[in-house]
């Protein structure tokens, strides 16, 4: 990593405050790095667009920060606190760390607000009551409080997405990471999604989002990261990044997309 | 009305197109015709006519009960109505929860029966067979005081607020018990015998042998490799052998090993074959349904920072054990049925040996009469296994398998 991306990577914006801290980390699958050096600091209510091309390390870097991959080097700081081996110290990183999956995940056994309900109530420790209105809050939020009682297999991918996203707030996190959250969603739903994820941004959350969606990254990102081959190549802002990158890989994989 | 898309055909066209559109197809038709007509017959001819069925009627009470002591048959029977009032209840308790989340739509009493009859119509003819069978009123007086129990449960359950339902599960656990041991202490249960002994071995085996295979399939999937070694040898060990040979070898063997001061009496030995020999067949088949949840609804479950036991508990088992309700349930009825090797392995005088057992009391000895109790056994395993088969069809629409 050159020093002028380093310096990039680590100058937070937002509040100034740094929130999620990623220093010199390696990943490997057997024999594959995934994950070269990454060092990236994000800032209390920043967000953080990832971009790049498939297989560029991307979804591994935010899977990382929770922990859903093991990092083989380098050292992972969320909010104060060090990610170790230590399953407690896991799942305290984890309850703080929203996370809204390219396939949503939603648990097709439980209705939409269970779904929303289920961690608060069993992690959170909160009662079902409140859970419920919590549930019935969020729902509000995202749009859709009339499909509460519904399966997730009885809504589209976009009302599912949105779901998702109420179930990773129901936990309170402090921030919120996007692996490719309208990847698999069909064209007429995506802006449903990114407008949920607009709002969120607005109100203050702290986001990296890995997407293939420019207009997103351009609109609300306050800094967007390019990746390839498991390397930070660029951090910019995105007037920046979209107008005048500097480096020739991104150029040229911005010539491809846009 | 709307006219139908296609026009139907007349039987004449219909048997054309299906039966004798060529020259082989007429011949097979014809041929299959005359053979399946011919067994029809002789079976038709020798359950209604040949069939000499007082050899079953004279002793219908050693088919259901065996030699439990006939002063104290009011133990199975209260047993029976307290079973039908406990299905009512879990029945009116379901009913409700499903219409409060608006899941069923209220329907006329009328329809309800007919729904019930189309559900559980093998049952009824069962029922109604053995009834038919009976010499004397008490069964019938004992089948109708099940059903009134079953019947007014089910409204009781109904009106039950939803804070009943903890007490409510730990009725339905407890009660089953309680009868056991009320039953137990009229005969005690290694003289239990006929298809009492049956469904006994079947149903605590099946309540033993589920846990113990949930855990077992666990295990072949965790982490630390003693347990991961212990769990796979177990079930390859059980699945290696057959299980008339552990039969027989708790049967005869169990001295060698186990003093016998401790030696626990033959029908719980045949409870322990049953439940360990099915654990492993039922942990090989959750272990199936649990490969076929997708590994993102555990990582769903971490990244909400939820344990390991809870995201298993929780989110995995609920929809692994859902997508093998048919197997699950086939294992089972291969359980119910595998009690007649007790039988043969054993010596219980279970339903099967009791059926070759009447043929030589004094009244029937030498007349040949084995056909008649081995068909009337068939047909009461036949009613159990196809009346088990239909509630897991529907049980597994309603639990929505297929729909994601």
């Amino acid at each position: 990593m050159s020093e002028d991306v380093f310096a990039d990577a680590t100058q937070v914006a937002g509040t100034g405050e740094v929130m999620i801290e990623l220093e010199g980390v390696d990943k490997f699958f057997d024999d594959f790095q995934a994950l070269r050096d990454i060092n990236l600091r994000i800032g209390r209510q920043e967000v953080v667009v990832v971009i790049g091309p498939s297989g560029s390390g991307k979804s591994t870097m935010i899977r990382c920060i929770n922990r859903l991959e093991e990092h083989d080097a380098g050292r992972i700081v969320v909010d104060g606190t060090t990610l170790s081996d230590d399953i407690r110290n896991i799942q305290e990183i984890r309850r703080e760390t929203g996370m809204v999956f390219q396939q949503f995940n939603l648990f097709p056994h439980l209705t939409v607000l269970d779904n929303i309900t289920l961690a608060p109530r069993k992690v959170r420790k909160l009662p079902k009551a409140e859970a419920d209105q919590l549930g019935r809050d969020l729902l509000e939020q995202v749009k859709i409080p009339e499909q509460a009682e519904k399966f997730p297999g009885q809504l589209s991918g976009g009302q599912q997405q949105r779901v998702a996203i109420a179930r990773s707030l129901a936990m309170r996190p402090k921030v919120m990471l996007f692996d490719e959250p309208t990847s698999a969603l069909d064209p007429e739903m995506i802006n449903e999604v990114l407008e949920t994820m607009k709002d969120l941004a607005t109100e203050g959350m702290t986001m990296i989002v890995v997407t293939h969606e420019m207009g997103f990254a351009r609109e609300v990102a306050d800094r967007v990261v390019f990746m390839a081959d498991g390397q930070i190549v660029e951090v910019g802002t995105p007037e920046h990044f979209f107008t005048d990158p500097s480096e020739p890989r991104t150029q040229e994989f911005l010539s491809q997309i846009l | 009305m709307t006219a139908p898309a296609t026009p139907r055909r007349s039987a004449t066209a219909w048997a054309r197109h299906h039966l004798f559109r060529t020259v082989g197809d007429s011949v097979l038709t014809v041929v299959a015709t005359v053979i399946l007509g011919y067994v029809v017959y002789r079976f038709a001819n020798f359950v209604l006519v040949t069939g000499r069925w007082e050899i079953v009627r004279a002793n219908l009470s050693l088919f259901m009960v065996g030699l439990y002591d006939r002063d104290e048959l009011w133990r199975p029977a209260l047993a029976l109505i307290v079973a039908g009032a406990l299905g009512g209840l879990v029945a009116g308790v379901v009913h409700r929860r499903q219409s409060d989340a608006g899941a069923i739509d209220e329907v006329a009493p009328a329809e309800r029966l007919r729904d019930l009859a189309s559900r559980l119509w093998p049952a009824i003819i069962g029922v109604l067979t053995l009834l038919m069978l009976a010499q004397t009123i008490t069964p019938w007086l004992i089948v109708g005081a099940t059903l009134v129990a079953a019947v007014v449960m089910r409204l009781v359950g109904r009106l039950l607020p939803r804070r009943a339902l903890g007490p409510v599960v730990t009725l339905v656990l407890v009660t089953p018990f309680v009868m056991v041991w009320l039953m137990a202490q009229g005969t005690g249960w290694d003289e239990w015998g006929g298809l009492t002994l049956n469904l006994f071995l079947a149903a605590l085996s099946i309540v033993l042998c589920f846990p113990l295979g949930v855990l077992l399939a666990l295990g072949r999937r965790a982490k630390l490799p003693l347990i991961r070694a212990v769990s796979t040898g177990y079930i390859e060990l059980f699945r290696g052998v057959p299980l008339i040979v552990l039969l027989f070898m708790v049967n005869n063997t169990l001295q060698f090993f186990v003093p016998d001061r401790f030696a626990p009496s033959s029908v719980v030995r045949a409870i322990v074959v049953f439940t360990l020999f099915t654990a492993a067949y039922v942990a090989e088949i959750v272990r199936g349904g649990l490969q076929s949840v997708p590994r993102g609804q555990v990582e769903a479950g971490q990244a909400l920072g939820m344990s390991p036991v809870r995201i298993t508990v929780l989110i995995v088992l609920p929809q692994a054990l859902r997508n093998v309700i048919p197997a699950l349930v086939g294992q089972f009825i291969s359980l119910f049925k595998d009690t007649t090797l007790a039988g043969a392995a054993m010596g219980f005088l279970e339903l099967l040996r009791t059926a070759e057992a009447v043929t030589s009391f004094p009244d029937f000895s030498g007349q040949g009469l084995i056909a008649e109790t081995l068909v009337f056994v068939t047909f009461v395993f036949w009613v159990g296994s196809y009346t088990m088969s239909r509630e897991s069809q529907r049980l597994e629409k309603k639990l929505g398998v297929g729909t994601r």
